[in-house]
């Protein structure tokens, strides 16, 4: 096999999850947010391929475009709703959208 | 004639269900109308059986039928399946002939009433009932029809049911008899279990080879169905209260057909029973402490239907006292002729309450022979046959009772004396009846207009025919010398006891002067007024104390056992419970809605948090 060690891949998708959790975790604007989940998403599919490539096995390629898929169709719902928020004028901070507390 | 008897079951079931889907299609008369039609079916089928099943030769008169099969369970099925043979041939005519008279006496009896269609709806409900108790060729179905007669009884005795009396005597009827069904069914499950199977054919040869105290408890279990139904010591107290149903019923279930069952049922089993000859024996003395109790309670009763009632509990007493000792067939016949007598009395009386506009207390009434002489002859013909009066029917089906009881031995002398007093007590309380109510001054100065002894075609017919079976009926069997009943049902169930000649003169003769000595005495203090009867017997007037023994026995022990229990277990554990439950509840809910932050990035947390304990976990396990 070409390139470099399978780790490597591991450790960059790692790495690329672990910045978009902290992401979602810290920031509390809803568009940075959707962008931190992105880049999870991104550093799963990393993973997904690599290990297609590593087994030499479509599969885990084929589940990435899926995924894809499903992220495009998301990114769509959150922004709608961040631009209807926005256009009610609302805080865009997560934190105080806090109506569903107990 | 198989087709014949499927109709004659069918029939009544038809009109039934038609008087019921049709509601207010159908006119109050057309009800009235059709439920009459159909038991006339059912009677003319059941002649055509008759006369069909006279063609056969007669060890060879035993029909078994199935419709399908009804229950599988296992090894066991039971059929929906009849048994044409003499015995229910004689039950089918009896039941439909008897009923089609009543049935069509109610059209001219219900007149009025405001719900006349669920009237007749019940009246062919019941006949379906008992046809299918009477031709059930096993004791499964037999068993229905049991549980069905007992249902329809309730619902009649019931049938005013803004009376709060009579919805408590139907409750009665139905508790009682409830437990004589409970008791019946335990001896069949013991037949299952025994012979595999409750097919007449199959369980009757059997009987022989149970055990003894299988036999005994078999027919204890039977026993004690009878004796619900047929109202004797010690489950007797339900019958007087169903008075409370109107007078037909009271002439159709409780005292021509149905409250007979329990004679029917032992007769059929008799195989059962004679493998259980104390059982047997038991039920004989049964039906003697019966007759003896309720003629004596007969006595004072002042309501007329009441004192037919306790007559009829007596009666059915000499016929448990003839299956008892093994005389089948002259039990049998004595149903026969019963069934006409007292119908003929009941119907009889019903014209006098009808007349008199609701009234049935007998110190009410005095004089009516002037007002209904018709009415009066046939109530006279009833009463003879009832005492057992030389010609009437009941002289020729009661006195082979008493004269079977002679032939069996110091039991049997026992019961005969016992049957003896019966006589005595039975003339007395029939003929005090009749001079109370018919003989001595007016206490009413006319009659109801619309049925001064004009009682209509409805009201008249069924009377005067069954005044003529009442009178002639017991020339079907004279004694030895002419016995086609006998003859008839022997086949089914042979005797056990057949009297001497020389047995015979002597019960008749003392059975006839007894029964005349008891009516000269009710002549010299009803009819003459040449004596005082006695103030007051509490002993009588109270019945023996049997309801007052079971309200302390059954009922009150019932209410404080219930009336505990509310008050220490279900208001405590079970309301408190709920109530502790629902607060609980509450409390948790209010504890952790602290959790629902609404923020969502405590979530993501959360998830984030839980996904990574997880998977560490995971992976350190392995």
């Amino acid at each position: 096999m070409k390139g470099p060690d399978i780790v490597w891949y591991l450790a960059v998708a790692a790495f690329l999850f672990t910045t978009g959790a902290l992401g979602v975790l810290i920031r509390r604007s809803p568009l940075i947010i959707l962008l931190s989940l992105e880049i999870m998403l991104n550093g799963a599919n990393l993973a997904l391929i690599a290990f297609s490539r590593f087994h030499g096995q479509g599969d885990g390629q084929i589940f990435a475009l899926t995924v894809m898929a499903i992220a495009a169709s998301e990114v769509v719902v959150g922004l709608g709703l961040i631009v209807a928020m926005a256009k009610r004028r609302l805080d865009l901070d997560v934190d105080k959208l806090r109506t569903l507390r107990g | 004639m198989i087709a014949a008897a499927w109709i004659c079951l069918f029939a009544p079931l038809g009109a039934a269900l038609l008087i019921t889907l049709a509601g207010q299609r159908l006119s109050r008369r057309g009800a009235g109308y059709l439920a009459t039609g159909s038991v006339g079916v059912s009677f003319v089928a059941a002649l055509v059986t008759f006369a069909l099943l006279l063609g056969d030769s007669p060890g060879d008169r035993s029909h078994p039928s199935t419709a399908w099969h009804w229950l599988t369970a296992g090894s066991y099925t039971f059929d929906l399946g009849i048994l044409v043979d003499q015995l229910s041939v004689f039950m089918m005519l009896i039941v439909a002939g008897v009923g089609f008279l009543i049935v069509a006496y109610s059209i001219g009896y219900m007149e009025g009433d405001d719900e006349e269609r669920r009237y007749f709806a019940y009246m062919a409900l019941f006949v379906f009932s008992m046809l299918l108790l009477v031709q059930a060729g096993n004791l499964l179905i037999l068993l229905a029809g049991w549980g069905l007669v007992g249902l329809s009884s309730y619902l009649l005795i019931g049938f005013w049911h803004d009376r709060p009396s009579a919805v408590a005597a139907a409750k009665k009827a139905f508790i009682m008899n409830a437990l004589g069904d409970a008791t019946m069914a335990l001896a069949l499950f013991l037949l299952v279990q025994q012979t595999g199977s409750l097919d007449f054919g199959v369980v009757f040869p059997a009987a022989g080879g149970l055990s003894t105290t299988v036999a005994n408890l078999v027919a204890l279990g039977l026993l004690g169905g009878a004796v619900a139904k047929s109202a004797q010591l010690p489950l007797q107290t339900w019958l007087p209260d169903a008075m409370e149903g109107p007078t037909p019923v009271s002439a159709l279930i409780h005292a021509a057909t149905m409250v007979t069952a329990g004679v029917y049922l032992i007769v059929r089993t008799s195989a059962l029973f004679e493998a259980a000859p104390k059982v047997q024996e038991l039920s004989a003395g049964l039906g003697a402490a019966t007759l003896l109790v309720a003629g004596l309670i007969a006595l004072v009763q002042t309501d007329i239907k009441r004192v037919i009632a306790y007559s009829t509990m007596s009666q059915i007493g000499y016929m448990f006292l003839a299956v008892g000792i093994g005389a089948y067939a002259t039990g049998m016949f004595h149903l026969m002729t019963h069934a006409f007598f007292k119908a003929l009395l009941f119907m009889a009386a019903g014209i006098v309450i009808h007349a008199l506009a609701g009234e049935q207390d007998l110190r009410e009434m005095g004089g009516l022979r002037s007002f209904l002489p018709r009415t009066y002859w046939a109530f006279l013909v009833g009463g003879l046959a009832l005492a057992g009066m030389p010609v009437f029917s009941g002289f020729f089906s009661k006195d082979p009772i008493l004269s079977s009881a002679l032939a069996e031995g110091w039991y049997g002398e026992l019961l005969w004396v016992v049957g003896m007093v019966g006589c005595f007590l039975t003339g007395l309380y029939t003929f005090r009846m009749i001079f109370l109510a018919f003989w001595g001054e007016a206490k009413v100065s006319d009659v109801h207009a619309p049925v001064k002894d004009v009682p209509g075609i409805s009201l008249g017919v069924p009377v005067a025919v069954l005044t003529v079976l009442a009178a002639i009926a017991g020339f079907l069997q004279v004694f030895e010398l002419w016995t086609p009943v006998s003859d008839w049902l022997d086949p089914v169930a042979p005797p056990l006891v057949v009297p001497s000649t020389s047995q015979e003169v002597v019960s008749s003769l003392c059975a006839v002067l007894l029964g005349l000595a008891g009516i000269g005495i009710a002549w010299w203090i009803y009819g003459a007024r040449k004596a005082e009867a006695p103030a007051s017997l509490p002993l009588l007037e109270h019945k023996f104390y049997f309801d007052e023994l079971y309200d302390a026995i059954f009922y009150r022990p019932a209410v404080l056992l219930s009336q505990g229990l509310l008050r220490f277990v279900e208001r405590p554990l079970v309301f408190g419970s709920l109530r502790e439950l629902g607060e609980g509840m509450r409390e948790l809910g209010q504890a952790t809605r602290n959790l629902q932050t609404g923020l969502v990035r405590t979530y993501a947390f959360a998830i984030a948090a839980s996904v990574t304990v997880v998977t560490v976990v995971l992976v350190a396990v392995r």
